[in-house]
């Protein structure tokens, strides 16, 4: 023992500490293994080594379409279909006039996320459809075709709700016209991917005011399909359905319906709830359109018969609604259905336009609905009350589908990120500022959401009173419409 | 002779484990004893280490200064008494066999410490006096009567240049430490943490939100046997940490035990806490109608959700040794009843220290610690599901769906939100004195933290999920660090010049992985798994980062009066882009005692110094990859553009410029200690926005700039030392001027929320007879503001406007006392303050939606003008022709909801008092002391709203602070305790 303490400690001691200090580095290093540090995302190389990355990405443009469609339907908040009353929901947007680029300066998927959400779509479809697709074996015309219709439908969407934005890195705004143009080609395309690529290239050509191929489009729709849906489910665990955290689940309840609409509210009801993405009525509502602007009333009367008829067969879901319709003051919203409405002061009182809230087994349409009923549109009327129809039942069957800001020929402004950004784009250019028609009411802020009398019940409590069964909205926006002839077609 | 050292450090460890410690082999011996005394007022010193010299012989003093030193070999020793605060002192003394030899050891106080030895920032052990930097120590006495649990409490006030401010009164918080301003804006500004050499977990952000309290590494770093610790701020001193210091560094160093007799030491503590409730408004001023009704008393949160906790806390520790080995050991556990329904919190902590001299010239050094903390919470801050805040803003009735406030008040404490921290520290370190010249050393260790956090809303909690929902997160940390390096020393004949080069490399490597599950919708009640749910979600994340480099530093001594230093450090890393090989971080540092050369009057010692020295901070870990993310999405795995990436990223660079004084003056009787600085941050790492239009995000990249300069005074005196009273007053000081020079041609951007923003534009400035831009603090406050568009004085629009205000304080400070009252009792006192900065209040904001305008309550009551002169600050709105339309919604006027946050806080009082010889001697304990202690006990603030030192909502990333809800703060603590030492 002595002898091997003395080799240890003694004179092989220095050798020892030496080999223990060794050890202890060797094992320190061993540790710490300072060049294995593993990215837990996939880099380029790993794209690279895809065996199908065109089928591969694919799901990453249906789910940014997903996204997309999320921040336009919650972007209704800027129309006159809703109002905000919470903190969910900057309460600028409320106010077209007000929206600014700081405003729209989102990467969400709420309302003020829209020009990022349709961008990055269009991007992400360009890097598919150029730089991987034309590299890639596997990439079959049907997965391209799909990809088509998401850039399609980027454009498209960039035309309808921006009045000019950048197509490319550096690039200078284009106006709609170009968007439209862009998407029409990429639709084209699509049409392999289903019925869905007609409708929208109907949709598209409409905003051109090219009645004859939009016509084309909508039969070519309506061939394959009389009842035509394309409306994918959201998925409750990751995309879920936004609009439905401010319909339903929010505490504060941010969107709140103009009082004309109650009956439609909410139509979305569930976190994984469908939004309808092209369908059958929006056809007939397009045909009609176009007759209506050549002066054949009998044709318009009987499409916009044909779309209301189809919009009553349609789903509803029986909703058990706490909503207590409240006003960002809390203060008490239309809530009981003896309540009657009137569109604007020259127009008459309507009953059942107001629902009881809360209240068990509303039944809400969630594809569809409409207070319209097919006779009434095919009686006798002149072109004044079709074309007021005719926005009525656009503004009703496709209720937060997107639409209604397009209607109104409302065009927000980029966001402020591509004005920074971008060296070709400036604070003013075209683009920069919202683009509301003149015939929109400009003054006071939220006009289009302003009705009458606005303390309708005698306190805010569960018990409150019924001060008044008459509710009558400020403007009717669909009479504006009709007014100052809006449709593209004119 | 060797193999005894062998038996020694055996022996050493069984004695830690509860064996007996053997003592040395009797010899012809004799007894030192004696008593250690200030030199100029002969008051005894307690605490001092008696050391004999080459025997291992030792003892600390007693509270009278006595201490006996047995067992001594016969012969003449040197018997060397150590103390903080004092020169080191050696008296020789020479003891026969079976004598018994008295001294008295008089040592003489030293107001500035320059023979202090740090370590931190320099190759090797340097003495203060060479360093020309400043270096920042606390004692193990600093933190023994400290009334404090963790280390970030500790550094409250007591850190000339810090700021420490608290989140809340949650349990498993910890707070926001700042040294030298904001040098960026990405990440927390917290400093890197050391423990025994080994870098350890610092993340404030450990759990999943709870509403913005949240749970941080710093809580379960607890304060027991710290031997001492050591704080460097950036600059020169923390250049050798390279790519990881900008921030500063913490560097904690454990207790290993004191050659002697094993010393056992027990304390318990017995606490009372109270909450502080001056910025609870309660339902007399929230629901007065409910109150007026009766439904409700006034003060129904004071007397139904309030309460006093309780706290108690025990420790045991053993320690002690041979001149060849030495251990401390010890337990700890501490459980504690908060101010709030389920707030508790329990702590069980062991921890060992062992130091081993296996021969002359080699020693090992072991330290180990265990730390579980488990504690219990309510959601908080800015979620609807915080009690207090729903209550504080008037939504409990309407988030609840109840009809009465009792009925709210039940819902509201139905959730359950449980934590369980595991955390070991390890470290190991050798030191080989290879020659008398050439010393290499050795430090290995790790840090593995883990935290199992479970957020359970039963079924029926209606303000959340009504079906049931269960969150689960775990995180995993852990940490490898390694440290390195040789000294080679040299000194000429004369000893007047001197050289210590030191070369060595650092690194360390992280590992954190989150996963977190969801489940949503249970059937029954009583279902605790959310694998039990009806829809169950679950993400996961990783990080990995390495980080090393090798580095050299020089320290030059000349004529023990001038100490010039230079080195640097060159880095590499897994997070630098892949066309950045290394960075190089030089420093260089002068130190000059002038005292030696030029006698100035009332000048005992003044020291000047300056240096420059560079540190980084390293990118965040992949984001120098182009990055594909997924999520699952209708079945399928669903990519998108993720990381732009950028091959050029390195890390940002922070230049610092300093220099300063320390000086005693009037017989030792002032310590001065005064630092000016310039540090620029070049290379700043901003999130860079791509155009949208590319379908990219943000990046890293190097392209700001980020000046602090400021200035950092901490002050001591003493007032009166005398035998039988000592009196002493501290102060600290801080100024620092917070300013982003260069935006790199980056838009202004949000920092750390949407309210606050980095901006190369905060206001005009004159330069060469032109209005410039100048750039504003980090994360300037930016918020909507009332403005008049149509010049006709009235406001009568919104927008969004830099208030001129920022979130952090510009300056800070503390006040400390401590009064010696014979040899038996102390009583000292600590008070900090914290000005210049802006707080936010949410709560306020959101009680506007239920017509509360809770400032305009407080100050005039509850109706408008029930005050005389009090006039609503909530700005009228006018529209276009003059009318007044009502009062400006809450978010075009958020500017009404930002306050003055300068505050100043009494954090602290406490008394010790060591009992009578006789009495420790009756239950044969060599000392016991009785203390007491406040903590937290009275704050004054510019604002009456909300305490300006909370940072409520401080969540991930870059943390500001100064935005909170209603937020509880820190509660007044009453510790009552005795301490025996054996």
């Amino acid at each position: 023992m002595k002898d091997y303490c003395t080799l240890i400690f003694g004179r092989g001691r220095r050798l020892a500490a030496a080999v223990l200090l060794a050890c202890l580095a060797a094992s320190g290093c061993d540790a710490i293994d300072p060049t294995e540090v593993n990215n837990p995302t996939t880099t380029d190389e790993d794209l690279a080594q895809a065996t199908n990355p065109t089928a591969a990405l694919l799901p990453g443009l249906r789910a940014q379409f997903a996204r997309l469609i999320n921040a336009y339907v919650v972007a209704e908040v800027v129309t006159d279909n809703y109002s905000i009353h919470g903190t969910g929901i900057i309460q600028t947007l409320d106010s077209p006039q007000e929206v600014t680029p700081d405003i729209m300066n989102s990467t969400g998927t709420s309302a003020n996320g829209l020009y990022w959400n349709v961008q990055e779509l269009r991007a992400l479809a360009d890097f598919v459809i150029d730089e991987i697709a034309p590299g890639d074996d596997t990439a079959t015309p049907e997965l391209v075709a799909e990809a088509r219709y998401y850039r399609g439908m980027a454009y498209l969407t960039m035309g309808e709700a921006f009045s000019y934005v950048p197509h490319e890195a550096d690039g200078t705004p284009q106006g709609a016209d170009v968007a439209f143009t862009r998407a029409v080609a990429d639709l084209q395309a699509a049409t392999g991917f289903g019925p869905q690529a007609n409708a929208a290239l109907a949709r598209a050509y409409r905003l051109q005011g090219d009645a004859g191929a939009s016509a084309a489009a909508a039969n070519a729709v309506l061939s394959a399909d009389a009842e035509f849906l394309y409306a994918p489910e959201y998925d409750a665990s990751s995309i879920s359905n936004t609009s439905v955290f401010f319909l339903v689940l929010r505490a504060l309840q941010e969107m709140q319906p103009l009082p004309r609409l109650d009956f439609l509210d909410p139509k979305y009801t569930e976190r994984s709830s469908a939004i309808p993405l092209a369908k059958a009525e929006e056809m007939h509502l397009i045909l009609a359109e176009v007759a209506l602007a050549a002066g054949d009333l009998p044709g318009a009367r009987n499409q916009l018969a044909n779309a209301i008829r189809l919009a009553g067969t349609r789903s509803t879901v029986s909703f058990d609604d706490i909503d207590e319709r409240r006003n960002a003051d809390l203060s008490l919203r239309p809530r009981d259905s003896e309540i009657l409405v009137r569109a604007d002061e020259s127009s008459p009182y309507r009953a059942g336009l107001v629902l009881d809230r809360p209240g068990d087994g509303l039944p809400i349409p969630n594809i569809s609905g409409t207070s319209l009923d097919a006779d009434s549109v095919a009686a006798p009327a002149d072109a004044g009350d079709l074309w007021h129809s005719l926005w009525l039942a656009r503004q009703e069957i496709l209720f937060l589908e997107g639409r209604r800001l397009a209607d109104l020929g409302i065009k927000l402004p980029m966001m402020l990120r591509e004005i920074d950004q971008n060296p070709n784009i400036n604070e003013g250019d075209a683009g920069t500022v919202p683009v509301i028609p003149g015939y929109l009411p400009q003054a006071p802020l939220y006009a289009m959401d302003v009705y009458s009398p606005v303390m309708l019940y005698d306190g805010d409590g569960p018990d409150a009173t019924l001060l008044s069964t008459m509710v009558t909205i400020g403007v009717d926006m669909n009479r504006v419409l009709a007014t100052n002839n809006a449709s593209p077609f004119n | 002779m060797q193999c005894r050292r062998v038996i020694a450090v055996v022996a050493a460890i069984v004695a830690t484990t509860g064996g007996a410690w053997a003592p040395a082999q009797a010899q012809q011996t004799g007894v030192i004893q004696g008593q250690v005394l200030d030199a100029s007022s002969g008051r005894p010193l307690a605490n001092a280490q008696v050391l004999v010299e080459g025997t291992g012989i030792g003892q600390l003093s007693n509270a009278s200064g006595r201490f006996v030193l047995p067992n001594v070999p016969a012969g003449e020793h040197a018997v060397r008494a150590i103390l903080i605060g004092y020169n080191e002192t050696v008296e020789t003394v020479t003891i026969g066999a079976g004598q018994t030899v008295a001294i008295e050891i008089e040592m003489s106080s030293t107001a500035i410490a320059l023979n202090e030895i740090v370590v931190t920032g320099v190759g090797a052990e340097t003495e203060r006096r060479a360093l020309g930097t400043s270096v920042e120590v606390l004692s193990a006495d600093d933190i023994a009567l400290a009334p404090v649990q963790s280390v970030d409490q500790l550094l409250q006030g007591r850190v000339a240049g810090a700021t420490v401010n608290a989140t809340s009164a949650q349990p498993g918080t910890g707070s926001l430490i700042n040294f030298r301003g904001v040098s960026s804006v990405f990440g927390a500004q917290t400093p890197v943490i050391y423990v025994d050499g080994v870098r350890v977990d610092n993340d404030q952000s450990t759990a999943a939100g709870t509403g913005g309290e949240q749970s941080s590494a710093l809580a379960d770093l607890l304060t027991s046997d710290i031997e001492r610790i050591e704080i460097t701020k950036g600059g020169a001193a923390s250049t050798l940490y390279g790519s990881d210091a900008a921030t500063g560094v913490i560097q904690i160093f454990t207790k290993k035990g004191t050659p002697g007799a094993p010393r056992v030491t027990a304390r318990m503590e017995q606490g009372i806490e109270m909450p502080e409730l001056k910025y609870i408004f309660d339902t007399r001023t929230i629901f007065p109608g409910r109150v007026e009704s009766g439904e409700v008393t006034g003060t129904f949160l004071e007397d139904q959700y309030f309460k006093n906790g309780q706290t108690q806390s025990y420790y045991l520790g053993v320690s002690g040794g041979t001149a060849d080995v030495t251990y401390s050991v010890s337990g700890r556990l501490e459980d504690r009843t908060g101010t709030q329904p389920k707030d508790a919190s329990t702590n069980y902590n062991i921890r060992g220290g062992l130091q081993a001299s296996l021969s002359d010239d080699f020693r090992l050094d072991f330290s180990g610690g265990y730390v579980r903390h488990n504690f219990e919470r309510l959601y908080n801050g800015s979620s609807i599901a915080d009690p207090i805040t729903t209550f504080e803003v008037g939504d409990a009735l309407f988030f609840s769906g109840a009809a009465t406030l009792q009925e709210a008040y039940d819902i509201f404490l139905m959730p359950d939100i449980d934590e369980w921290v595991n955390r070991f520290i390890f470290s190991a370190a050798a030191r080989w004195n290879i020659r008398d010249d050439l010393t290499a050393r050795l430090t290995v260790g790790s840090d593995n933290r883990t935290n199992q956090q479970r957020i359970y809303q039963p079924i029926g909690f209606t303000p959340g999920e009504s079906t049931g929902q269960l969150n689960r997160r775990d995180r995993s940390f852990n940490s490898v660090s390694l440290d390195a390096g040789a000294t080679y020393a040299w000194e000429n004949a004369e000893g007047s010049i001197g050289s210590s080069l030191t070369v060595g490399v650092q690194g360390f490597r992280e590992d954190e992985s989150i996963i977190n599950g969801q489940g949503r919708t249970f059937a029954l009640p009583g279902s605790f798994d959310f694998d039990a749910a009806a829809d169950i979600t679950a993400f996961e994340g990783n990080v990995e980062v390495f980080n090393g480099g090798l580095y050299v530093d020089e320290q030059l001594s000349l004529w023990n009066k001038l100490y010039l230093g230079g080195g640097f450090r060159i880095d590499a890393g897994s997070s630098f882009g892949d066309n950045i090989d290394t960075e190089l971080y030089p420093k260089a540092t002068a130190s000059y005692i002038l005292s030696d050369d030029l006698s100035l009057p009332f000048v005992d010692e003044l020291k000047l110094r300056g240096a420059f020295g560079q540190t980084g901070r390293f990118p965040g870990a992949f984001l120098k990859d182009r990055t594909f993310s997924a999520i699952s999405f209708r079945g399928e795995s669903a990519p998108r553009f993720a990381n732009p990436g950028n091959l050029d990223l390195r890390p940002e660079k922070t230049s610092t410029i300093e220099a300063g004084i320390d000086a005693a003056l009037w017989d030792n009787r002032v310590g001065i200690d005064f630092t000016v600085y310039d540090a620029r941050t070049t290379d700043a790492l901003f999130q860079v926005p791509r155009q949208p239009v590319t379908g990219q995000g943000t990046q890293q990249e190097n392209v700001g700039e980020i000046l602090n300069r400021g200035v950092e005074l901490g002050v001591n005196l003493d007032i009166v030392n005398t035998r039988q009273l000592a009196w002493s007053l501290g102060g600290t000081f801080r100024y620092t001027h917070n300013e982003v020079t260069d935006m790199g041609g980056v838009a202004d951007f949000p920092a750390d929320g949407s309210q606050k923003r980095v901006t190369g534009c905060w206001r005009m400035v004159e330069r060469d007879g032109e209005e410039v831009c100048r750039g504003g603090p980090v994360g300037a406050w930016w918020v909507t503001m009332p403005v008049d568009t149509n010049g006709d004085g009235l406001p009568d629009g919104s927008q969004r406007q830099f208030t001129g205000g920022f979130p952090v304080p510009d300056k800070s400070g503390s006040f400390n006392t401590t009064i010696g009252i014979g040899n038996n009792l102390t009583i000292s006192a600590l008070a900090d303050w914290a000005g210049g900065h802006q707080v936010f209040d949410w709560g306020s904001v959101w009680a506007t939606f239920n017509g509360i305008y809770r400032r305009e309550r407080v100050r005039c009551g509850m109706e408008e003008g029930a005050a005389e002169g009090c006039e609503y600050a909530f700005p009228t709105r006018y529209d276009q022709n003059g009318a007044a339309r009502g009062r400006y919604s809450q978010n075009a006027a958020r500017s009404a909801f930002l306050y003055d946050g300068d505050f100043f806080k009494l954090r602290e009082v406490s008394v010790w008092y060591a009992l009578p010889e006789e009495f420790a001697g009756s239950v044969n304990a060599s000392r016991a002391s009785l203390f007491a202690s406040g903590r937290n006990l009275w704050i004054w603030s510019r604002n009456e709203i909300v305490d300006g030192e909370l940072n409520g909502l401080t969540g991930g990333g870059l943390q500001l602070g100064s935005e909170t809800s209603s937020t509880l703060s820190p509660n007044r603590t009453y510790r009552l305790g005795i301490e025996i030492v054996f």
